[in-house]
């Protein structure tokens, strides 16, 4: 019976032009999309292999003067002087800490258009390398990219209720309802029979569309985690899908004109999927807004001031303490600049930590608000799902920027011995690399089914509503 | 006639439950996003001006160092808020809020606002601007989609036409009737808007501030007003209500959302920007040019002995250090300028292009206008980097000439080793005149934003015309 309702179903889709434009569209919708992520995927490679050059490119040119310089021994200026090692910590040695695209990235663009995928480590202090950015117009990130979790998120809801809203309402206005019904068929049977003709095209023509376009681009399949976030996403579409199908057979199911139900899936659309996201950003950055950004720059200058000005004092006392290294000279007078910055730079960060660290929870605070608020919105729920699919969302990115801080304190403490015992740097290669350590693909998982379970639980529910509700559909007038 | 036919259509319209519901809507979110907007504005713009005395402050209560070692230490400059980002926030969450103004660096801003927000930022914030130009159009189109498919399926459009009524009359009265509901729902929210800038009257920043807002609400109302010719355009036209809502429909989605996120892909196509790794490495390539730096050096030198009458360097009565540092910081300057120049100049090409690409849809063009007028669009962040550039070149040009000025006598002896480097104290500091920003003119901004003006205007005259055409060539 059901294959007899699945056939027949289709045989009437198929008849029926507005499917067919909505599957063109959609498929031409997709294809865009994919090809704007794979160019993505493509500038970020691009430019961490420039960075990995240029960082090679470096070291080999001050291996060279490293070499040069101890064989010659000619004099130079010690802040030109790459075996010094403040300078070389900072300004001649700094090696690139790099995030990967994840194997499915070119999927949801995300934040990774904004968060930078490197960063170049040196002695300098935390913020100020994690503070760089990547070059991008600012109104191209403000209005957001035309990638495949932008067709998802907004346009495949609105393709899923313009095929459904009437499928149910124009039957009975045309009167063939009273007549299918005639069958020995319930109307339940009979709506879930279109929905599932109707699901089978639209999330056919996304997988299909995409996983074309995704293999021709170049994605790493082979990648580990591939085959799984592959899985997650079919996973997320399906739930997604599922989610707004179940709302158009809840709105079928009070048995309104089409005309009307055209309204009603509208409006809920332009509600769950462009206001609700808006107005939680607003809720959030409202209630929990970030401390100032601006305070933070004054508050770390005045730390630096004091700390700069008992500088001397720390160096003098440092000396108290170890008479024997007061020579005296230019050599000295450098040792002396670089255990000062090193204990001037240890102080500042100590005095601006709390600061930072304030700012830190309120923005935690700000993202626990969010978290919970998002289940309201299937939007927000997809769009994060997707971004974590990706790997291109803020939970990966801070397990980057862990790795960061690590690495930061690794290359401090590979300079700041050589330092304090006034060695020079003559091997480059000793300097410590950066290894990126990929999140388990477990974390990428659990939250990614946290987010479709957040989808599956109401489409469940609203679709066990809707089909009682049928019961009682009004089949003729 | 027309006001006739434009009473009727309000009093139809008030009357119509859709009409109550959609209205309060519109209106609690325009209220709710200035509320939210001045609160923002109000925040921002105090933590800014606190922030910038308290970095003139610093700079003037420096101990006595080298006057060089006061040029490394520098002042923070903090982009200023326009008041009218109450009304539209613009690209600001996206630009950095503050600046390092330091020796041999030009430095670029830090810290963007939505770098150190959640993600969900990314679907916009719900700024008075988001409302005037999404969710507005969206109410005209469900308001005016059956104005005429309606009216011609109870039939009334006949008789109407019957009694003589012109069309152009009949779009005309229909359109007046719209703009009259619309403004008795944005009127509220306008005068809140108007009421909020003039709280926020500190008078220094925005010249012209009335200007501009007389010309935000000019340009937002044509925008409405080509909205409602199209609607009413469709309307006519269309076969049935049901196919004039779909087509209204997809062209507000098309509009408002799939629009712009195409431009900015032809744009970046067209005119496509470096990764910072390959700028970084472009500009600091351009900027170690011992050679270059030894040639400027020399005919600075030479210039200097002409203009002191001397036959060597070391008879000239100023110190060469001075000479040295000033020549670094041209030829930094002249990288800077090149380097930043081609890029900005690369990202308002991009923006031209946004700004032409209004002719496929006018949210583009609003946008742009209204980014424009409030001040929060990158040319107007352009103008202040310049200026706060201009301002570091200053600091740079005063430190390195009082160095010049004041020469350490028998430089190399042990007595100029013992009398250490030259410092300067307060009164240097002081020479260098406080940062004072002015915004650009209003003509300024309309010059900028000529592009997407002009499609404005293409915009309202062709949908206008297209309004008004006869309709009685549409089966009735």
């Amino acid at each position: 019976m059901i294959a007899r309702l699945l056939r027949h179903e289709w045989r009437v889709l198929r008849a029926d032009a507005t499917v067919w434009v909505v599957g063109v569209v959609f498929a031409a919708a997709i294809g865009y999309a994919m090809v704007n992520g794979v160019r993505w995927v493509a500038f970020v490679r691009h430019a961490e292999s420039a960075a990995t050059a240029e960082e090679s490119e470096r070291h080999a040119q001050i291996q060279a003067q490293i070499d040069a310089l101890q064989r010659d021994r000619k004099p130079v200026a010690p802040f030109g002087d790459p075996r010094n090692p403040t300078m070389f910590g900072s300004r001649f040695g700094p090696r690139y800490a790099m995030l990967p695209p994840a194997p499915l990235a070119a999927v949801a663009i995300g934040q990774s258009d904004l968060l930078p995928s490197y960063f170049k480590v040196s002695t300098d202090a935390r913020e100020t390398i994690v503070g760089a950015s990547e070059i991008e117009n600012p109104h191209r990130l403000l209005v957001g990219r035309f990638d495949l979790a932008f067709v998802i998120v907004f346009l495949y809801p609105l393709l899923i209720l313009a095929v459904t809203y009437n499928m149910l309402s124009s039957e009975k206005e045309q009167g063939t309802l009273a007549l299918a019904l005639a069958q020995p068929v319930g109307l339940g049977t009979l709506t879930i029979g279109k929905v599932i003709v109707r699901a089978l095209v639209l999330v056919g023509v996304v997988v299909g569309v995409s996983m074309i376009a995704l293999v021709s681009g170049g994605a790493s399949l082979g990648a580990p985690g591939a085959i799984a976030r592959i899985g997650l996403w079919m996973a997320v579409v399906a739930a997604y899908g599922g989610l707004w199908f179940a709302l158009a057979v809840l709105v079928a199911s009070f048995g309104r004109p089409s005309a009307t139900n055209a309204t009603i899936v509208a409006t809920l659309w332009l509600l769950l999927v462009v206001m609700l996201p808006s107005l939680f950003n607003l809720l959030a950055t409202t209630i929990h807004p970030v401390p100032s950004r601006v305070e933070m720059i004054q508050a770390v200058r005045v730390a630096s001031d004091e700390a700069a000005g008992a500088g001397s004092a720390l160096l003098a006392r440092y000396y108290e303490d170890h008479p024997e290294l007061a020579t005296g000279g230019a050599e000295q007078a450098m040792n002396d600049f670089n255990i000062i910055r090193v204990a001037v730079d240890d102080d500042v960060a100590k005095r601006a930590r709390p600061v930072v660290d304030r700012y830190e929870r309120q923005l935690a605070r700000q993202q626990t608000m969010i978290d919970r608020l998002r289940f309201l919105s299937p939007a927000v729920l997809m769009q994060d799902a997707l971004n974590d699919v990706a790997g291109t969302g803020v939970p990966r990115h801070r397990h980057f920027l862990a790795q960061v801080d690590r690495y930061h304190a690794q290359w401090r403490g590979f300079v700041v011995p050589l330092i304090f015992q006034k060695t020079r740097v003559t091997n480059a290669d000793l300097a410590p690399r950066f290894e990126y350590q990929e999140e388990a693909t477990a974390a990428v998982v659990r939250r990614v089914l946290i987010a479709a379970l957040g989808m599956v639980i109401p489409a469940v529910l609203m679709a066990f509503i809707g089909l009682r509700r049928l019961r009682r559909y009004p089949v003729v007038g | 006639m027309i006001r006739r036919i434009a009473r009727k259509e309000l009093t139809e319209m008030i009357r119509d439950g859709r009409f109550r519901v959609l209205a309060a809507a519109v209106l609690g979110v325009s209220v709710l996003s200035l509320a939210v907007g001045w609160k923002q504005y109000a925040d921002i713009s105090r933590q800014h001006q606190v922030a910038q005395a308290a970095t003139r402050s610093q700079w003037l209560h420096q101990t006595t160092k080298n006057p060089h070692s006061a040029a490394h230490y520098g002042v923070y400059a903090f982009k200023p808020k326009s008041p009218l980002a109450i009304v539209d926030t613009g690209v600001d969450p996206y630009m950095g809020v503050a600046v390092w103004l330091e020796a041999h660096k030009q430095n670029e801003f830090k810290y963007r606002p939505a770098a150190d927000r959640t993600a969900v930022e990314r679907f916009g914030e719900m700024t008075a601007a988001e409302t005037l130009q999404v969710l507005v159009p969206l109410f005209i189109v469900l308001m005016t989609f059956s104005a005429f498919a309606g009216e011609r399926e109870q039939g009334t459009l006949r008789q109407l036409l019957s009694l003589g009524v012109k069309p152009r009359d009949l779009a005309l009265g229909k359109a007046a009737g719209v703009g009259a509901a619309l403004g008795l729902i944005l009127l509220p929210a306008a005068l809140l808007g108007v009421a909020a800038l003039a709280l926020t009257s500190d008078g220094g920043f925005l010249s012209g501030s009335v200007w501009r807002t007389i010309l935000l609400v000019l340009f937002y109302l044509a925008y409405f007003a080509t909205f409602v010719a199209i609607s009413l355009g469709v309307s006519a036209r269309a076969r049935s209500s049901r196919l004039a809502l779909v087509l209204l429909l997809a062209f507000w989605f098309a509009n408002s959302l799939i629009a712009s996120r195409v431009a900015a892909d032809v744009a970046s196509w067209l005119h496509p920007t470096p990764s910072a790794v390959e700028f970084q490495k472009a500009m600091e390539a351009d900027l170690n040019q011992p050679q270059e730096m030894e040639r400027r050096l020399a005919l600075r030198t030479a210039e200097l002995m002409r203009q002191y009458r001397v036959d060597s360097p070391e008879a000239l009565p100023i110190a060469m250090q001075g000479v040295s540092l000033q020549e670094g910081e041209n030829h930094g300057d002249e990288v800077f300028d090149a380097h930043y120049g081609r890029l900005f100049d690369t990202f308002e090409r991009q923006n031209t292009v946004y700004q032409v690409g209004g002719l496929a849809a006018p949210m583009l063009a609003i946008r742009s206008v209204s980014m424009g007028l409030a001040g929060t669009d990158f040319n107007q962040h352009r103008h202040f980097i310049t200026a706060a550039e201009a301002y570091r070149r200053l600091i740079q040009r005063t430190m390195n000439d009082d160095i010049m000025a004041h020469p350490v006598k028998g430089g190399g002896t042990a007595d100029a080793e013992r009398r250490g480097p030259y410092v300067a104290g307060s009164e240097l500091w002081a020479k260098v005149p406080p940062f004072e920003y002015e915004a650009p003119a209003t003509s300024w901004v309309l010059a900028n934003t000529r592009w997407s003006i002009a499609m404005l205007a293409v915009w309202l005259i062709l949908a206008s015309v297209w309004m008004s055409r006869p309709i009685a060539t549409r089966a009735i």
